[in-house]
């Protein structure tokens, strides 16, 4: 059984999902992040062997110029007044937090040992590879308590769902994927906005303002 | 095996190929450190001309310490031969092989440790006593990450020996293998800095005893037993970096002129690296050292899940 650069990457996107668990510093998160969105998104030109068509280079192109490039920009720009930048209290530590993303990980490749899925045989990394990226992501954002986190989560779990499309790759229209990424950048810019708007509402407080008391949501 | 006088003199030579050429490699990451820190840096011999330097002097003995602070420097030295010997080196099977050799040099390697920590404590000085507790608990991760990272390539190659799963001619293969070993390297990579005192686990040149790990634990020896604890661990560092080239680069015993510079270059490229690392970074803060190996655990665990997938 040969390896592919399919797998490598794969393989890869769920290593930097780790890599966002453990870190502390939300510039890191996104940074990684960025990595991560600029590696899934050369996957569609090495899903299929030869010369990539025109569509192919359209979906890499699109897919690393709003998610490698565009959305990190915007979540920059939304946490440039924030002077903590890192993660203070997650609900579980970052040790506990990386064990259970090694159990979730197993279980990610379990659980799609019971799926039936007619895939290409080559790339048979790429369904269990998706679901754990998948799980860390949804484990980010529901076990921190920053929002910038927990926007960063939810875009980790958008980048498996990305590479679990991937298997439809041949019949999903163009349409379809431009609209989601669309959508993405949409709710990206949204989020930044209702944080830069808390953040404003927090720089104007008072100076014995005690931040623990409202509770730490940015 | 034979023990005709051809194998004794071929293993001979194998063990004093390896006992030579152990100090070198940390001249190599002391000259790399200095050359990125645009100095010119020690030679690349300074650790033989220590290790010399330090058999001419004399040894001081402090009053509180016992029988295991004289002893703990002969131990671990003689624990680093015997693992010169289990270890495969390049297109040389290692002599002493069995089935299970795995577990004794891993438990050798806790012994010299155990050996080290009960000098230090020995010693009654507390930051002797500070350093000890440090590399107990970052052993315990450090040997779980090792182990989690032989259980892949054991499942992998479906052997218990070391020379079997990564010596010449053995079936770890890029081709077959794969994601898994890109893990299993890295995982190997970041124990390797765990256990031989570099950063981002240990400064090796600080002055501050509160910052030190290893370094504080042989402060207390001197002349030749701080001779014997500086060649144990260059002989460890030499031994990891054996465990780790034949996983990057398979060696093949057929062609061996080739086999031999692969190897050798090999193992210069990954003391470079070690020496890049460590320019590059400062150490972590000592309680996210503890996360970082867990890292490394989980990195070989995940590997070990992608091995089980791809026999499905």
């Amino acid at each position: 059984m040969e390896i592919t650069w399919v797998d490598i990457i794969c393989v890869l996107a769920v290593f930097l999902s780790l890599a966002i668990i453990s870190t502390r510093r939300i510039v890191g998160m996104i940074q990684i992040f960025s990595l991560q969105s600029l590696l899934i998104g050369l996957l569609p030109l090495l899903i299929n062997s030869g010369m990539p068509s025109a569509r192919e280079i359209l979906v890499a192109a699109g897919t690393i110029l709003v998610k490698a490039a565009l959305v990190p920009a915007v979540l920059f720009w939304a946490i440039r007044h924030v002077s903590m930048r890192s993660e203070i209290k997650p609900l579980i530590g970052f040790g506990t937090s990386v064990i259970i993303g090694a159990i979730l990980i197993a279980g990610a490749f379990r659980m799609s040992l019971s799926l039936k899925i007619p895939w290409v045989a080559q790339y048979d990394l790429l369904v269990p590879c998706s679901l754990a990226t998948m799980i860390l992501g949804f484990m980010l954002l529901v076990t921190r308590t920053r929002a910038i986190t927990q926007v960063v989560g939810y875009l980790v779990m958008e980048n498996g769902i990305f590479l679990f499309a991937l298997l439809l790759f041949d019949v999903m229209p163009l349409l379809v994927e431009m609209g989601i990424l669309l959508d993405i950048f949409v709710a990206v810019f949204i989020m930044a906005i209702i944080v830069n708007h808390i953040n404003e509402e927090f720089e104007h407080a008072p100076a014995t303002f005690n931040r623990e008391k409202m509770g730490e949501s940015i | 095996m034979a023990m005709d006088d051809r194998t004794i003199i071929a293993i001979l030579f194998h063990w004093a190929i390896a006992i030579l050429l152990a100090p070198l490699f940390v001249g190599i990451i002391s000259k790399t450190k200095a050359i990125l820190a645009a100095k010119v840096g020690p030679s690349l011999f300074q650790p033989y001309y220590d290790i010399v330097k330090l058999f001419q002097k004399g040894v001081v003995y402090s009053r509180t310490t016992t029988w295991i602070f004289r002893v703990a420097p002969v131990i671990v030295l003689a624990v680093m031969l015997v693992l010169a010997l289990m270890i495969p080196f390049g297109i040389v099977k290692a002599p002493i092989r069995f089935a299970g050799d795995i577990f004794l040099i891993a438990y050798l390697l806790g012994m010299a440790r155990f050996f080290i920590i009960a000098a230090a404590l020995d010693t009654g000085y507390s930051m002797e006593g500070m350093g000890a507790s440090r590399e107990a608990f970052f052993s315990c991760l450090a040997e779980l990450a090792l182990f989690m990272n032989f259980v892949t390539l054991a499942f992998k190659t479906k052997s218990l020996s070391l020379s079997s799963m990564i010596g010449a001619d053995a079936p770890v293969r890029w081709e077959v293998f794969g994601p898994s070993l890109f893990l299993v390297v890295i995982s190997l990579f970041i124990v390797i800095l765990a256990e031989n005192c570099r950063i981002p686990v240990d400064d090796p040149d600080t002055h501050l005893e509160l910052t030190m790990v290893h370094e504080v634990m042989i402060l207390d020896h001197s002349g030749p037993d701080l001779a014997y604890m500086l060649y144990a661990s260059a002989m460890k560092l030499f031994l990891f970096m054996n465990i780790l080239v034949p996983i990057i680069t398979p060696i093949y015993s057929h062609d061996a002129v080739v086999g031999v510079i692969v190897f050798l270059a090999m193992l210069v490229g990954i003391a470079v690296t070690i020496g890049i690392v460590e320019s590059s970074m400062a150490r972590l803060r000592l309680n996210r050292v503890g996360n970082l190996l867990l890292i490394a655990f989980v990195l070989a665990f995940f590997g070990f899940v992608v091995a089980l997938w791809k026999t499905i």
